[in-house]
């Protein structure tokens, strides 16, 4: 027993350490993957950053990023030891909430350095670049896996072996188990729960590809800009892509494998992470919003003094990372601190993408709830 | 990853939303330009409503008002869930006010290219030329 619980602290400590130290190296290569003008979600002038102001910013930046990382780390140790594994999901979030404080605190002081984005707006009339990667029949492809798992479980769900089932409430399903191979209590659904909770961030995520293709607005029309830009949608794209198959492939692993004989031991923690860590390093080469031009592909010199940015007004990002414009009917926005695309919150389609994506957890926790109930 | 079209085309409409000509108006008359040039063929589609609106940035109630002076001026069908169809359109007959709504705006233009210190004869000869390339005529 003490060695199955060395086990889980290692892990857990291992896991939550490397996403903590993952966390910080990323926020800290951060403000170099951005836009030349955009430094921490403020639009400036393209060569502010290399200005002494700019470098200053940035080291003042890094050591806090330290700072709170490591302290960050040290709450998550000790409400761990003193709380235990039941802290983990609430314990998680710090390391990311220290570094948005350290991002926070560097934005405050670049707002002084702040410059009007450029007001010219261009619009591409002829030519469309709204590619699915693999076409919408590839889009399709988790969804038939889905109902494929369902339909044959609907059959078979009666002969699911007992020991990825629970005796109250009858005939639920464990989905989680623990370092050993043994179910814990985490992960306890009716099949259906389970199935609708994938099948509701599966919509989501369809909602975000079609939004990639057809809800946001490229930052340049012409030019090596765009050809970039272009190249950055349609790997965000793919990546959101072997995300639904990853996670459709999950789900049927999770519903189809008592009906195959023994849980095989497989570590879909990890297995998570190598995916992250490989979307993070491509996404980085090519820079957020394919800002990161390869050398002998000369950027347009731009057409006025005003600095292009991402051609959104600073005063419609609150905090910096959350956009709210109700004049603009565009849904999906480059991030201005990240890398990917943030959703325009004063659209009505952005608050149905948020509540499919928080529809999974919700209904987890309804199961739990009637779980108890009935037990 | 992906082979990325490095072709695109050049009809590209362009808006100054601090302009103090209204959004509106400047989708118009970019569009109308475009089409005066013979861009677009009769049939040819136009982007939606919403695609227009999210690419230029601006609430699609004004990518609408655009679309919708256009059709009334005999240039677009608007077709609901269809998009903009580019009407044939034969140049009409000049009625009697259609200069002076020509000259109004042509008049402060001209004074302000003035006022920057161009020659009246480099304006003549600009209009000139602007007329032909729209018309599709070889240019001098």
């Amino acid at each position: 027993m003490n060695h199955l619980h060395m086990d889980i602290h290692l892990i857990v400590a291992v896991t939550i350490g490397g996403i903590a130290i993952l966390n910080a190296a990323l926020f800290w290569f951060m403000p170099c993957l951005t836009r030349r003008d955009l430094y921490f979600a403020v639009t400036v002038l393209p060569g502010f950053r290399d200005q002494f102001q700019g470098t200053s910013i940035l080291r003042r930046y890094r050591i806090e990023l330290i700072l709170l990382s490591v302290l960050a780390l040290a709450v998550f140790v000790a409400g761990f030891v003193w709380l235990g594994v039941g802290f983990v999901p609430a314990g998680r979030f710090i390391p990311v909430a220290a570094s948005f404080i350290a991002f926070y605190r560097a934005r405050l002081r670049v707002l002084p350095f702040a410059v009007q984005p450029t007001t010219i707006r261009e619009a591409e009339l002829l030519g469309h670049n709204r590619i699915v990667p693999g076409g919408w029949m590839a889009a399709l492809g988790p969804f038939i896996l889905l109902i494929a798992c369902a339909v044959y479980l609907w059959f078979h769900g009666r002969e699911i072996s007992s020991r990825f089932t629970t005796a109250n409430p009858p005939g639920w399903a464990r989905s989680h188990w623990g370092a050993a191979g043994q179910p814990d209590g985490f992960g306890v659904y009716g099949l259906s729960v389970y199935l609708l909770s994938t099948a509701g961030i599966l919509v989501a995520l369809t909602l975000i590809l079609y939004g990639l293709a057809h809800w946001v607005r490229p930052v340049y029309v012409s030019g090596p800009e765009r050809v970039h830009e272009l190249k950055f949608r349609r790997t965000v794209s793919a990546i959101l892509l072997a995300l639904e198959y990853y996670l459709a492939v999950q789900a049927s692993w999770i519903l189809l494998v008592p009906r195959r004989g023994d849980l095989a031991t497989v570590g879909l923690v990890p297995l998570a992470f190598v995916f992250v860590l490989v979307v993070i390093v491509v996404l980085a080469r090519l820079g957020q919003g394919g800002s990161r031009i390869p050398a002998g592909h000369d950027a347009r010199v731009p057409t006025s003094a005003a600095p292009v940015g991402d051609r959104t007004p600073d005063r419609f990002w609150k905090l910096g990372i959350f956009y709210f414009n109700p004049d603009d009917s565009a849904v999906l926005i480059e991030k201005r601190f990240g890398l990917g695309y943030s959703l325009n919150f004063a659209r009505p389609t952005a608050w149905i993408i948020v509540l499919l994506v928080l529809m999974a957890p919700l209904l987890q926790v309804l199961a739990h709830l009637m779980k108890g109930v009935r037990s | 990853m992906y082979k990325v079209d490095t072709t695109w085309s050049h009809t590209m409409l362009r808006i100054d939303l601090v302009s103090r000509v209204p959004v509106y108006e400047q989708i118009a008359n970019g569009l109308r330009a475009e089409l005066v040039s013979g861009k677009f063929s009769p049939g040819a589609k136009l982007p939606t409503v919403r695609t227009l609106a999210i690419n230029l940035g601006v609430h699609h109630n004004t990518v609408a008002e655009a679309y919708r002076q256009l059709a009334k001026e005999g240039w677009l069908e608007l077709r609901r869930h269809h998009g903009a169809l580019v009407r044939e359109r034969h140049r009409p007959h000049a009625g009697p006010d259609a200069m002076e709504r020509f000259k109004r705006p042509l008049r402060e233009l001209v004074a302000k290219g003035l006022a920057d210190g161009l020659s009246p004869r480099s304006l003549a000869r600009e209009m000139i030329e602007a007329a032909r390339r729209l018309e599709g005529e070889p240019s001098s």
